[in-house]
């Protein structure tokens, strides 16, 4: 191996360190360490003449190493990482001390302070010695993108990338496409056909050479890793059959909440009390009727069910408000002399278009009863003496009256919950689920349809209730994500995973199961594990618990980490 | 002299190392005696760097991660749970105080709550005194 020659580089960061820390103290101390050819110290390392310094040092004094001892990494360890870069130095040989974040902001006391700076830089400097370069590597993109669910959600990523002339292939479990929405009449709140949002879709999709659709069809394992999975789908139940994909794009919705599981209301039992869903399917027939075939004079809907409860789910579906004042308003053009009440416990009219809508609702006759989150309203058979079928009673929670209304026809909103599978599908193409079962974005705000596993998206009403504005975008801006990978071309692998040294695996398997990406595999001729570069996050787990010591963690390797824990003690 | 606990803390890249940087930007004062070294998850931790740090004159190791259930790596942060009670029989059978080893959950958010563990145990290990696995090492390699 090379002489070391490593640059020792201390910014001040104008005063942000140098009024705490002794600067040229610790660019001085890090000069007597062991292997630092040049040390220098400067107003601001990450500035242009900062990193001009570091690559002329580079170029000029044959550096192969460099520490700066700045600010966190997670500000600027990039800069100054290009900076190697330019000056032709492989950027995994540049290391960061902490000494703005993590000392010069939080200690008042110069001495101990400065003290600890020199150790954190003796830290680096140790470290450094051990860094090793370290090169990324490329994989082949395959263009072709799996898509599970044929619903709005996975019908409209279809199309995208479809449109973009590149193969889909959309697995659905049903024997047809259009998921739950075929299931609605009208959407809230401009009154569109649903049927004919969702049949435009599947006419596009029907018409698309790209697209293959499978029916009554199920994935049954997804291997390998972003730009090459293999994924084994299965139709009626027979045998798999093994399709190459580079994407995944999870798009397989919601089912509605149980109604029968909220006994009070009595689903199930009273004839005349319904769930949203039974009265979408009296839309589409074009007739609201009780049981019995008569024209309700009282309509009540319920909101909530199922939601927003202690007891089933505390989430707000989300779409359930804007749909029964649909209600309120389809009920009173087909029959206006009805009465029509609807009791909900807040008012959601949180998307564009929806607060006009609750105010043009409010203004339409429609009664409308505050219950308490807590309480819920009882639902009986009226007497025979009474003009109407049931009996409401509620704790009004504006007036604060015990109220009762009459009712024909009881609309229960029910809510959204995640499907039965989707522990199954969050097996199978390994990603998580939060606690009700929707599957787990890789970052709620910043990165809402990617999923900690690369190469696997979400959208839709499988990652939380959400309404058909929402979800198309959701699917948009999956298939964006997917496109653009497409259109690199090739996969770009950071230099840092873990890699199994095969000499000393003893193939017990233990890391196989360990990893969360399932990024190491199992030879079984060798009877030995292989990681997979582009699979590997590099988290580190398998490193650890590997008992032969087989593992190694590039960039985190034990000699770099046992450096760091010399230096930073010393 | 008097003694200063030297406090060494491995924390994960994703919470506890941008809990730490937080303290830093919100400008908390905490006491100079912790070391911070980076690693990607507290999974990564292997019990031999604390045994290794405390062989190398740590009075304390603190291990820090992201809260169960908000692991970067989806869940690296239950194998550091499951490890550290071992770590702890360990301890105790060598005859070293286990206190002088903790586990800590810190969030990216978690500035001030950072702060405070680190304030706490550089507390605990002043009154723990100075762990003596280094000089025990170092008699040990004279009598050999």
């Amino acid at each position: 191996m090379e002489d070391l020659k490593i640059g020792v580089y201390v910014c001040n960061c104008g005063t942000n360190i140098a009024h705490v820390i002794d600067a040229e103290s610790v660019k001085n101390y890090a000069a007597t360490l062991p292997g630092v050819k040049i040390a220098r110290s400067y107003r601001y390392m990450c500035s242009n003449p900062g990193q001009e310094m570091i690559v002329e040092d580079i170029r000029s004094q044959g550096l192969n190493r460099v520490v700066v001892a700045a600010c966190s990494p997670r500000m600027h360890e990039r800069t100054f990482r290009n900076a190697c870069r330019t000056a032709g130095l492989n950027p995994y040989l540049c290391e960061m001390a902490n000494i703005r974040e993590q000392c010069s902001w939080v200690h008042n006391d110069s001495v101990a302070a400065t003290e600890k700076a020199m150790a954190l830089t003796r830290a680096a400097v140790l470290r450094v010695a051990c860094q090793e370069p370290l090169e990324g590597l490329t994989a082949e993109m395959c263009p072709t993108t799996l898509v599970l669910g044929g619903g709005i959600a996975g019908l409209t990523a279809a199309l995208e990338l479809a449109d973009g002339g590149f193969p889909v292939v959309i697995v659905e479990r049903a024997d047809r496409l259009g998921g739950n929405l075929t299931r609605v009449d009208l959407t809230a709140p401009h009154f569109d056909s649903a049927r004919d949002l969702v049949r435009e879709r599947i006419a596009h999709v029907r018409g698309n050479p790209n697209v293959t659709v499978m029916l009554r069809s199920e994935l049954r394992s997804l291997s390998g890793f972003v730009g090459n999975f293999t994924a084994e789908i299965a139709t009626n139940g027979g045998k798999p059959t093994k399709v190459r994909v580079g994407n995944v794009v999870v798009a397989t919705g919601y089912k509605e909440f149980d109604a029968s599981r909220v006994t009070h209301f009595g689903y199930g039992k009273l004839p005349n009390v319904i769930t949203s869903f039974d009265f979408e399917r009296m839309l589409r027939a074009g007739r609201i009727e009780t049981k019995d075939g008569r024209l309700p004079q009282y309509a009540a809907i319920i909101h909530c069910v199922g939601s927003r409860s202690e007891e089933f789910h505390a989430y707000c579906s989300r779409v359930c408000c804007m749909t029964a004042l649909k209600y309120a308003n389809e009920i009173k053009s087909a029959i206006p002399t009805c009465y029509v009440s609807d009791l909900y416990i807040d008012m959601h009219a949180f998307g564009k278009g929806c607060e006009d809508f609750y105010k043009r609702s409010s203004e339409a006759k429609t009664l409308f009863l505050m219950y308490g989150k807590g309480d819920h309203p009882v639902i009986r058979r009226a007497a025979s003496t009474d003009d109407c079928d049931m009996l409401i009673e509620v704790e009004e929670k504006l007036s604060g009256e015990h109220i009762e209304i009459p009712a024909d026809l009881v609309i229960l909103m029910v809510g959204m919950e995640a499907r039965a599978d989707a522990a199954d599908v969050a097996h199978v193409v390994n990603i998580s689920q939060d606690k009700s079962g929707w599957f787990i974005e890789s970052h709620p705000k910043l990165d809402p349809v990617a999923t900690t596993t690369d190469g696997v998206y979400i959208a839709g009403t499988c990652a939380a209730p959400k309404d058909i504005p929402d979800t198309v975008a959701q699917a948009r801006a999956a298939a964006a994500r997917i496109l653009a990978k497409i259109a690199k071309g090739k996969i770009e692998i950071d230099g840092v995973f873990a890699e199994v040294n095969e000499e000393q695996c003893s193939g017990c398997r233990m890391c196989n199961e360990l990893c969360p990406y399932s990024a190491i595999e199992f030879d079984a001729d060798k009877k030995r594990s292989h990681v997979i570069p582009a699979a590997c996050k590099a988290c580190g787990a398998c490193v650890a618990a590997c008992p032969s010591a087989a593992i190694k963690g590039r960039h985190f390797t034990d000699a770099q980490i046992f450096a760091q824990i010399e230096g930073v003690l010393l | 002299m008097s003694y200063e606990p030297k406090l060494v803390g491995f924390l994960c890249n994703w919470c506890s190392y941008t809990g730490a940087d937080l303290a830093g930007t919100s400008r908390i004062q905490y006491p100079p005696n912790i070391r911070i070294i980076r690693v990607m998850c507290s999974a990564r931790i292997d019990p031999s760097f604390i045994l290794q740090s405390l062989g190398k004159g740590a009075d304390g190791v603190l291990i820090c991660g992201c809260h169960p259930g908000d692991c970067h790596y989806s869940e690296g942060n239950y194998k550091a749970m499951r490890r550290y009670p071992l770590l702890k029989r360990l301890l105790d059978a060598y005859g070293i105080e286990h206190e002088r080893v903790r586990l800590e959950w810190v969030s990216a958010s978690e500035g001030q709550r950072f702060a405070d563990v680190v304030a706490d145990m550089t507390e605990r290990l002043r009154a723990l005194g100075p762990c003596r696995v280094k000089t025990a090492l170092a008699t040990d390699q004279i009598e050999r």
